[in-house]
């Protein structure tokens, strides 16, 4: 009997999870959907009951898994907690799948072993610059009974309070951190320095006594989630949803920058995120042009982000600053970056199920008023990191 | 030199922090250089206020920078503990997961710290794979958590054999200044100190796990190992707690990981000039007094945690 993955699909931020389950044995197959990060079903595939020594072979993968695996069980079905149900819960095609593999335990010693072989494990097994951990691991989220509460009713457009702080890194040119709700974020800029592979470049002169265009300066941004940001750990080297989300931030802070008066130069800019609770990217951005206004880069404006979420089918409505439970169950979700005094849109980044546009502008009228009503929080924070400053330094 | 000033354009002026004087160069160009001497000969510099026993900014050799520690910020991670020594200021954040134990030994779980140095804390880092200084100090919280036995691995296994915990460490520098041992340490121990695992129970008819989320409990820490970071400077001066710049300008370092009793866990020495016996017993008895004074502050920072 073989069991296969058809298919496995990410929505969003790998919270959701589809699987098609393709089974010979029952022929059918079995759709099942589950929140969990990682599908701990590849666990309950592997081939159950003590492994007899000979059978062993070397150099297996987790050596205690086989053994172990069939008693962890599975994920749930279904249940928004993603929890470990019993056998009962489970749809029937499945738990029968899992059953006849269990009472064929010591027969389908190649082919289990096989299947065992070939499930990733959670740690990088590459990575030698980093210590070993077990090949594999499940959080304990997973094996709880109860759910996640429901996020309470509230009213769309609040904001949740903001405490905004520049200036605190001694090592950094200029730094901000941003903490609203949950979600914790800290930036830091270094800069300029000379730039690697600057090209020599002629063209006409931008206004204002700017550099032209090919010799103008470069913003470089990076996005780290701390491996404990968020509900379930990720191994530090962070994958293509951080380097989206770095490009985000570039693109939506360089119509912010001067750039054409730091000529050959790069700006390095650096966001980490210690706590996620929603609305990461809004706060990382925020916080980044805090950081370049701290580090005294010529900026024409500040730069200031607001999330938005969609709530599933039935009433979808746009809540502002959604907290990280409402994002999790959001059908789909919306960043908006405002130069406030301009007022002019810096970034724009959305994803989720489609809907009419009147409700996406609706919703990004709704993130921009947002970004407008954060401003005065933002520049009194700088006008007293610029007072502690002055303070600090000698006349 | 003073009559040339009037004559040219405006002089070099090289901006320098407060307790400076500057001192005034004959170079060979013409025109008067204000430039500070902490910039040019730092090492002349420090060695002025080293004759007098003291350091620039003030501390006593045997000194230690203010330490500030703030635990369980973090509410996503199992403990977390943030750790200010002067202007270093490092971030530990504890998950805890399900994993199978190692076949050699089954009935023990796995604790594995990870030491991350990101652009963000100094500029001499750069993004991508850790560098040296981070493998480096990796290597080190695994041996102090080995050699210390900081919790003992029997503590962390659920089922031998089939199910156990898995502690991950992640330890984040958010401010680069010197003395990033000790601040690693430090913030590791506070952190596992606030962590708390829920109860876990298997189920005998179903063989699965059963979490329960709301009943959690604190770790067991048998010991409390302290670190205790030495700069060598001209081979023969000690310095306790060297800032960043103090460590580029020092011959050698020396980190000293003491526990209760005063026994020693872990003496880390990277090469660096040598030291004598008597040196090193210096050391030792500084890092003894340094582990009251950090276990005073460990805790009376629990104790106003506690009540929750």
């Amino acid at each position: 009997m073989t069991m296969s993955w058809a298919r496995r699909e990410h929505v969003g931020d790998g919270h959701t999870c589809k699987c098609k389950i393709i089974s010979t044995f029952t022929s059918e197959r079995t759709q099942m959907c589950a929140l969990g990060l990682r599908w701990p079903e590849r666990l309950a595939f592997r081939q159950a009951g003590p492994v007899p020594p000979s059978a062993h072979p070397l150099g297996q993968g987790p050596p205690g898994g086989p053994a172990a695996a069939p008693r962890l069980g599975c994920c749930s079905s279904g249940t928004a907690g993603g929890g470990a149900a019993p056998a009962a819960a489970i749809p029937t095609a499945l738990a029968r799948a899992r059953g006849f593999k269990r009472a064929e335990a010591p027969a389908p010693g190649p082919r289990g072993r096989a299947e065992a072989a070939r499930t990733p494990g959670a740690a990088m097994p590459g990575d030698h610059r980093r210590i070993r951990g077990p090949e594999e691991s499940q959080p304990p989220q997973l094996y709880a009974a109860d759910e996640d509460e429901a996020p309470a009713a509230r009213d769309p457009t609040r904001l949740r309070p903001v405490y905004a702080r520049a200036g605190l890194l001694s090592q950094a040119k200029g730094s901000a951190y941003l903490e609203a709700g949950g979600t914790k974020v800290l930036c830091a800029v270094s800069g300029p320095r000379q730039a690697e592979g600057s090209e020599r470049g002629g063209g006409p002169a931008g206004a204002g006594g700017e550099a032209p265009a090919a010799l103008r300066g470069r913003l470089l941004c990076d996005f780290r989630r701390a491996p404990f940001a968020g509900r379930r750990r990720r191994a530090p080297p962070g994958g293509g949803e951080e380097r989206e989300l770095a490009l985000a931030l570039q693109e939506a802070l360089e119509p912010a920058v001067r750039l054409g008066r730091y000529p050959r130069a790069q700006l390095e800019v650096s966001a980490l995120l210690l706590e996620d609770g929603g609305s990461a990217l809004a706060a990382a951005l925020t916080a980044a042009a805090l950081a370049l206004a701290d580090a005294g880069v010529e900026m024409y404006d500040l730069v200031v982000g607001c999330g938005l979420s969609r709530t599933p089918e039935p009433a979808p409505t746009w809540l502002l600053d959604p907290t990280r439970l409402e994002e999790e169950r959001a059908a789909a979700g919306l960043t908006v970056a405002l130069m406030p005094v301009l007022n002019q849109v810096a970034g724009l980044l959305g994803s989720g199920e489609g809907g009419p546009p009147e409700s996406w502008a609706e919703a990004v009228r709704l993130g921009l008023e947002g970004c407008q009503r954060l401003y005065p929080v933002l520049q009194q924070c700088l006008v007293r990191a610029a007072r502690r400053r002055g303070a600090a330094a000698p006349s | 030199m003073g009559a040339e000033e009037g004559n040219l354009a405006a002089p070099h002026t090289i901006q320098a922090p407060a307790r400076d004087t500057p001192t005034t160069f004959r170079t060979f160009f013409f025109f008067p250089l204000r430039v500070s001497q902490r910039t040019v000969e730092p090492l002349e510099y420090y060695r002025r206020f080293l004759k007098e026993n003291c350091r620039p900014d003030g501390r006593e050799l045997g000194e230690f920078r203010t330490t500030t520690v703030n635990i369980g910020s973090i509410s996503t991670a199992d403990g977390s503990a943030l750790v200010k020594l002067g202007n270093t200021t490092v971030i530990c954040g504890i998950k805890a997961e399900f994993a199978a134990p190692p076949t050699d030994a089954p009935d023990k779980g796995y604790v594995v710290p990870n030491v991350d140095l990101p652009p963000l804390c100094s500029s001499r880092f750069r993004s991508g794979p850790p560098g040296e200084e981070a493998q480096v100090a990796s290597q080190f919280i695994a041996d102090v958590i080995e050699n210390s036995q900081i919790i003992q691995k029997e503590d962390l296994c659920i089922s031998p054999g089939k199910l156990s915990w898995v502690l991950y460490c992640d330890i984040i520098c958010l401010d680069y200044d010197g003395n990033i041992l000790d601040a690693c340490t430090f913030a590791l121990l506070a952190a596992l100190k606030n962590a708390q695992l829920p109860e876990v129970t298997i189920n005998e008819e179903t063989g699965l796990a059963e979490v329960n989320l709301k009943k959690k409990s604190y770790l067991n820490i048998r010991t409390h190992p302290v670190a205790t970071s030495f700069a060598v400077f001209d081979d023969t001066l000690l310095i306790v707690d060297p800032t960043g710049e103090e460590e580029h300008l020092a011959t050698g370092t020396l980190t000293v990981v003491m526990d209760e009793e005063g026994k020693l866990c872990c003496l880390h020495k990277p090469g660096g000039s040598g030291l004598t016996g008597a040196k090193l017993q210096d050391c030792m008895s500084r890092a003894v007094t340094r582990h009251k004074e950090v276990k005073k502050l460990m805790d009376e920072v629990i104790k106003s945690m506690k009540p929750k």
